[in-house]
């Protein structure tokens, strides 16, 4: 219809006939105009479109339904916000009543299971039903046999002392559990009688309930063993942490204390590598009554981080141990007593020797036990950890820049392999699940979007 | 030259098209805004002289735009409430007439996305039919079929021009797009609807010439 080379754009012409070109380009365009024929025919074009736009009238409004909008500005007018009022407003409440309202049932909720939580259900309310086995009222009483079948007479010691380890039965009520009572009453049940000893001689301590008192009735007369007899034993671990300016100073200092209070180190594990902060761990063995002025002189080589002190009482241990011993050692004695004085068959001879070999064995076991035991009362037992204050130091790399280059850029590059791999490993696992999905779900929606859309552009 | 310049001006005199500020201003008569700005603080007979002048354009505005007559006075109903309302966000930087359009064409928007849903979601929309009585209407039928076929964005530029007389910059601004797109586009509906009217006029004249 009109040229490319033709001055004035038909846009512009457009423009000038809407008033819409600055007065400069209106007076070129125009003059333009006067001229151009093909310029006043597409004007005259615009000019007919908005004509017959203009015929397209529509009917008055309906002047009833105006009330309404009136009302409303004359009960809006004058109240500064006209809009607040009403602007928020949800179900005919202000929106912040019905936030607040919102709130409050929360919070209420909340309160509500909170309470049931932590105060526990009606249910939870009830207390527990327990049944308490006192175990002084029932008192057990085992014995010993030397060819080691005391096991259930072990566990009812150890099951009766679990519960004589617990408070009072009061307080243990709801604490206590089931198994630990059940087994306690197995045990108890389960002690045999006091086994008829062959030869009425051989007996073994008893145990009068959990009373943590040994009364021993071996050879002849009774003979009471207990903490009051030798005093407490007491075996005292301690762990000592210590941070030191002066690694090797600290290290001569640790050497000179234990010389001086006849200790000695059990173990020594000692870090003293390069450019790392120095440390050394060592179990000492200190005399017990060393022990007190030992750390003293050990706390005073740096500063303490850690300390810790416990002491297991023994004598009770150690007391049965005795016991046991004493009477293995007297069996011992009787069976050598038979071989000398008593002449029998060369079987009954053999099978007596074969006896004292048994109980022999017995007591060396036992009797190393009682040194060890020994041994640990009498040194307390150090764990001594000294490191040095960290200094930290300017040091090279340990790989060359190039080298740290390489292996990130090889990591880089395996970790993008194994992503991808990861990727296509995915997509072949889950890629036919999610198109089938897609085909189900998408179809109806393109559908729907496209009917959407359709009838927008209508509307 | 200025009086042969005003006389290409395209000019819309129809009945429905909102009063022009200049007209007033020589009448002696308060501005929109000053009206509007008078509301804010009370004076509830501005708003009266303003829903007198602006009643029947906004009907207009969404009688070409929504099928349903009863349809179109609620949404002017509707504009004129929200109107009432943000009266006292009203800045006087704005032109009441823009804002007054911001508003309504907000409101046109939302009854169409609703109505949109709706016929998605629950069948056709309800075509009114438009009644062809009168002279007028006839037209009014011809041409919402007409400017129905334009593209959407092409047709709702060239109303607001035509009909509410916005400037590109106003029209620009309430539809999100550049100048030079307002015009391009009115540029295209207008050489679009003329091709359509020129078509169905030869189509009418032909079928008068077949019927005689």
């Amino acid at each position: 219809m009109i040229a490319n080379a033709h001055p004035v754009a038909p846009e512009e012409l457009m423009a000038l006939l809407d008033g819409e070109l600055g007065s400069e380009e209106a007076r070129a365009v125009s003059a333009h105009l006067e001229e151009c024929a093909e310029c006043r025919r597409l004007a005259e074009q615009f000019r007919a479109v908005s004509r017959e736009m203009n015929g397209w009238t529509v009917e008055d409004a309906p002047a009833a339904r105006g009330e309404s909008v009136m009302e409303e500005a004359v009960r809006s007018a004058g109240s500064g916000k006209p809009d607040g009022a009403t602007r928020f407003v949800l179900w005919g409440m202000p929106r912040w009543a019905t936030g607040g309202g919102a709130l409050v049932v929360i919070v209420c909720v909340l309160a509500v299971s909170g309470a049931l939580i932590f105060h526990g259900g009606p249910l939870a309310k009830q207390p527990p039903m327990v049944t308490f086995v006192n175990p002084q009222s029932q008192p057990s009483t085992g014995s010993f046999s030397a060819d080691g079948q005391d096991t259930a007479n072990t566990s009812s010691r150890r099951a009766a002392a679990e519960l004589k380890a617990l408070p009072s039965p009061a307080a243990v009520a709801g604490i206590v559990n089931q198994e630990t009572r059940l087994a306690a009453n197995q045990a108890l049940e389960a002690a045999p009688p006091p086994a008829p000893v062959p030869d009425g001689s051989r007996r073994a301590p008893a145990y009068a309930g959990a009373e943590g008192k040994i009364s021993m009735n071996g050879g002849g007369g009774g003979q009471t063993i207990g903490p009051a007899a030798t005093g407490p034993m007491i075996a005292r671990t301690v762990t000592l942490a210590i941070v030191v300016k002066d690694f090797p100073a600290a290290r001569a200092a640790l050497d000179a204390i234990l010389v001086r209070h006849g200790g000695y180190s059990a173990q020594l594990t000692a870090n003293t590598e390069e450019n790392v902060q120095r440390s050394l761990q060592d179990s000492l063995r200190i005399p017990a009554p060393e022990l007190a002025t030992a750390m003293a002189e050990l706390k005073a080589l740096g500063r303490v981080e850690n300390e810790s002190q416990s002491g297991e009482e023994v004598t009770q241990q150690h007391a049965d141990l005795v016991a046991r011993l004493q009477n293995s050692r007297e069996t011992e004695q009787r069976m050598r007593d038979i071989l000398a004085q008593r002449t029998g068959k060369i079987e009954d001879v053999l099978q007596v020797e074969e006896e004292i070999a048994r109980v022999r064995g017995e007591i060396e076991g036992m009797e190393a036990e009682q040194q060890a035991l020994e041994h640990r009362v009498d040194f307390a037992s150090v764990d001594l950890h000294i490191s040095e204050e960290l200094k930290e130091q300017f040091r090279s790399p340990s790989a060359s820049v190039g080298t740290q280059v390489r292996n990130a850029f090889v990591t880089g590059m395996r970790n993008a392999a194994e992503t991808l791999l990861g990727l296509m490993l995915f997509i072949e696992e889950a890629g036919p699940e999610i198109l089938v999905w897609l085909v189900l779900l998408g179809t109806p929606g393109y559908l729907l979007w496209r009917r959407y859309r359709g009838v927008r552009s209508r509307v | 030259m200025e009086d042969a310049l005003r006389a290409f001006v395209l000019h819309s005199d129809a009945a429905n098209a909102g009063p022009k500020p200049d007209d007033r201003a020589v009448a002696g008569e308060d501005s929109d805004e000053q009206l509007m700005l008078a509301y804010a603080r009370g004076e509830v007979a501005a708003f009266s002289a303003l829903f007198g002048r602006y009643r029947q354009p906004v009907f207009g505005f969404f009688r070409r735009r929504v099928a349903d007559a009863a349809q179109a006075e609620e949404l002017a109903q509707e504009t004129f409430l929200a109107v009432v309302r943000a009266a006292g966000r009203y800045q006087a930087s704005a032109l009441f007439r823009t804002w007054l359009y911001a508003i309504a064409f907000r409101i046109l928007r939302a009854h169409r996305r609703k109505a949109a849903f709706r016929a998605t979601f629950l069948g056709a929309p309800d075509e009114a039919a438009e009644p062809v009585t009168a002279a007028g209407q006839d037209t009014a039928a011809m041409m919402r079929q007409a400017v129905g076929r334009l593209d959407a964005m092409d047709r709702e530029v060239l109303l607001l021009r035509e009909f509410e007389q916005l400037s590109y910059a106003e029209i620009g601004e309430l539809l999100d797009l550049p100048l030079n797109t307002v015009r391009s586009r009115l540029f295209r509906a207008r050489m679009a609807l003329h091709e359509l009217l020129a078509a169905r006029a030869g189509a009418s004249t032909s079928a008068n010439k077949e019927a005689l």
